[in-house]
């Protein structure tokens, strides 16, 4: 966010605490989420829970359309509207509550270039195989994409949405990648993932930060999406740190969640 | 006889002879027994020629010109003529039609018998049309393309595109008179459409396609028409409310509608008798889509001409929006009121139900109106341009909301009876052409809802449709 609009949005902000009533939107759960979309909403809720701020989830058809920037999650507060995990921590650090106000600056700057990491990385990977990848296009994102639409509106937002991230993926150099090189990719981000956590409970040694929030979104929506193929979630899998990571803030913060 | 030219104007206020002066043989005197014969004599028309004629396919215009045979005399000569000739400019592929009734030559000519021929210029293949608009901090260039008479059967497309800084519309039309019967006809129009919503906050998308069949029954004109349109609802600014922001997205809306008119004015822009009765319905989402629901409402209004020149008109209209199925009724669907061409001393469409300043419109409404036209006081211009204004007193009412279906009529009545706002003043209005009209008016508000937008005092409006 630039900075006019940064202090904006603090002295906004900052006027009222965190009400009750505060909300999430995803789009649909069962028929419609794709998986990129849900590992950034995880990224948010997981976030918020460790701030210890009570949201709700609502799910809507066009969550998508109705987020100021477009992508999802975005969460609904007081008067406010704000989108992506970024400018919500912004937000909620605003109103006062933050989890990483105890590092430096090393290691602030560290969190934000592993966050940059996950981002460019994993969410790009994600966003490939979801729609770059023909099998599971077809089999999978396509049509979940499109559940809630009749026909023909189902058909054109659902190829509308695959040109748009196929463009996209043109744009930043992944368009001439095969899977294979993506899965290596992904696997290569882990590694670096794993070297950083090592035996520490949470990348920043006693308390988790938003960069643990982010890492738990993508790695347990990978682990627990059924894709075509079961390929990326091995990936993972071979980074034993990593699942034990993802388990311990399943328990701690969503144990309530899996009932 | 000497020849006879029938010319513009029109129409005829009795019969014109129009008869030049060399022809009439001096003295004058004998004028007057000249008439007497000219109208009762029994005429028999012979030929009629239709001159000028380049891609128009002749049996189209066999019917339009049929009439002329059965006249008996030659007052009824004239009358068929003129008559066929404004059948044949109603066609809208000849730019001028001219009659000609000249006695019959010729081997076979009886000795009262008739030629009459009609000189037409027909419209050119194509027409284009090139205009910039310039208005609300947006300009756009728009290209228009007619293409009269396609086919020879006075088939019309038309093609129209608007390139602007904010949003780009176009639009394709194909309209299809069936040939003897110009009052029936299909057209079958693809557009897409964008329309900035400021009172709402909102931007709405329209991509379409619909087909449509006119037909008369008696007199009035029905319609049926199907719709085809991809709608997408987005906020126009980020300070949207949040019942805006939850409209956003894409629907399909796939409808049947059926419209009824009636109308016997002498004119639809400042009528001076006669009335007007529009009945409309559409039923949406039995032929696909997500939008469901039935939609009702019409359009009454009555003129009569008082003392001295001035017209008391009378209107009402009114609406009904009802969800069919668990699915809320879109934005997009629902009614709107207020504004300087319905409620007038009020914002534009900035009535009734909203959120944070964002009008959300409603399902049910009715507004009616009370008009007193009279000309301009010590009737300036009169004869010419002063004719084109009136001033008028008028009293509008109205109301906007949403009902519970849950209850019964009796209820739904009540809650359109509380809360009506009701206007009154005084204004100029000018008329544009046949088809719109300015309106400039001194209005005050009363029966000001919390959270309506009020426009007391001086108020323009401009329009083709107005309470």
């Amino acid at each position: 966010m630039s900075l006019p609009a940064e202090a904006f949005m603090s002295q906004i902000a900052a006027a009222e605490p965190w009400p009750e009533n505060a909300t999430l939107y995803q789009p649909l759960k069962e028929d419609q989420i794709l998986l990129s979309d849900c590992a950034s909403s995880l990224a948010v809720q997981a976030y918020l829970r460790m701030c210890g701020l009570p949201v709700q989830v609502v799910c809507r058809v066009n969550a998508e359309y109705m987020s100021p920037s477009g992508k999802i999650p975005f969460i609904h507060v007081g008067n406010q509207v704000v989108s992506e995990l970024g400018p919500i921590v912004q937000f909620t650090k605003a109103k006062g509550h933050s989890l990483s106000e105890a590092l430096d600056d090393v290691q602030r700057a560290e969190m934000k270039a592993y966050m940059e990491l996950v981002n460019n990385m994993l969410l790009t990977a994600e966003l490939y195989i979801q729609w770059c990848d023909d099998a599971t296009a077809t089999e999978i994102s396509r049509p979940r994409y499109s559940s809630p639409y009749s026909w023909p509106l189902s058909s054109i937002l659902a190829y509308q949405k695959q040109w748009e991230v196929r463009r996209k993926m043109n744009a930043i150099g992944w368009g001439g990648k095969t899977l294979e090189q993506v899965y290596e990719d992904v696997s290569q981000c882990c590694q670096a993932l794993s070297q950083r956590l090592g035996t520490q409970p949470y990348f920043f040694n006693k308390h988790p930060t938003e960069l643990d929030a982010l890492v738990f979104g993508h790695l347990f929506t990978i682990l627990t999406t059924r894709l075509t193929s079961a390929e990326l979630a091995e990936r993972i899998k071979s980074y034993s740190n990593l699942l034990s990571f993802c388990r311990r803030i399943e328990q701690t913060y969503f144990e309530d969640k899996r009932s | 006889i000497s020849s006879i030219h029938i010319l513009d104007p029109l129409p005829m206020k009795g019969p014109e002879l129009g008869v030049q002066a060399d022809d009439i043989e001096p003295p004058e005197i004998e004028q007057e027994p000249k008439q007497e014969v000219l109208e009762n004599k029994d005429v028999v028309v012979q030929r009629v020629h239709i001159d000028g004629l380049g891609r128009t396919k002749e049996d189209l215009l066999t019917y339009e010109i049929a009439g002329v045979f059965r006249a008996k005399n030659l007052i009824d000569v004239m009358r068929k003529s003129h008559e066929a000739r404004q059948k044949l400019l109603r066609l809208g592929i000849f730019r001028k039609v001219n009659v000609v009734i000249d006695t019959s030559r010729g081997e076979d000519a009886l000795p009262n018998g008739l030629d009459v021929t009609f000189e037409v210029t027909e419209l050119r293949r194509m027409t284009g049309s090139y205009n910039t608009m310039v208005g609300n901090n947006e300009g756009s260039m728009v290209l228009g393309l007619k293409l009269p008479n396609v086919f020879g059967r006075a088939e019309k497309l038309t093609f129209q595109f608007s390139y602007g800084t904010k949003e780009t519309s176009y639009g394709l039309s194909f309209f299809k008179p069936q040939p003897g019967n110009f009052e029936r006809n299909f057209s079958v129009n693809v557009y897409k459409v964008t329309g900035q919503f400021p009172w709402s906050s909102l931007r709405e998308t329209d991509r379409g396609v619909s087909a449509e069949f006119s037909f008369p029954v008696w007199r009035t004109s029905q319609t049926l028409k199907w719709e085809g349109v991809w709608r997408e609802l987005s906020c126009l600014a980020r300070t949207a409310s949040f019942a805006v922001r939850q409209e956003s997205g894409h629907s399909l809306k796939s409808s049947l509608s059926h419209a009824m008119v009636i109308d016997t004015r002498n004119s639809s822009i400042l009528p001076r008798q006669g009335g007007l009765l529009k009945i409309h319905q559409e039923l949406a989402g039995y032929s696909g889509g997500d939008a469901s629901f039935l939609k009702e409402d019409f359009e009454i209004q009555l003129n009569k001409t008082l003392f001295w020149d001035s017209v008391l008109s009378a209107s009402l209209w009114g609406g009904l929006l009802l969800p069919i199925g668990d699915k809320p009724t879109s934005i997009a669907d629902r009614f709107y009121l207020g504004g300087p061409t319905s409620i007038r001393g009020f914002s534009m469409y900035s009535l009734g139900p909203q959120s944070e300043g964002d009008y959300l419109g409603g399902e049910a409404y009715w507004a009616g109106g009370l008009h007193l036209y009279t000309p301009l006081p010590f009737r300036p211009g009169r004869g010419g341009f002063g004719d084109l204004f009136r001033t008028h007193f008028f009293l509008n009412a109205g109301n906007l909301c949403n009902l519970n279906y849950g209850e019964g009529p009796q209820a739904h009545l009540k809650k359109l009876a509380e809360c009506i706002r009701w206007s009154y003043g005084l204004g100029i209005v000018l008329r544009l052409g046949n088809i719109a009209r300015l309106e400039l008016n001194y209005c005050i508000p009363m029966g000001v809802q919390s959270g309506d937008r009020i426009c007391d005092g001086v108020q323009f409006g401009a329009g083709i449709r107005f309470l």
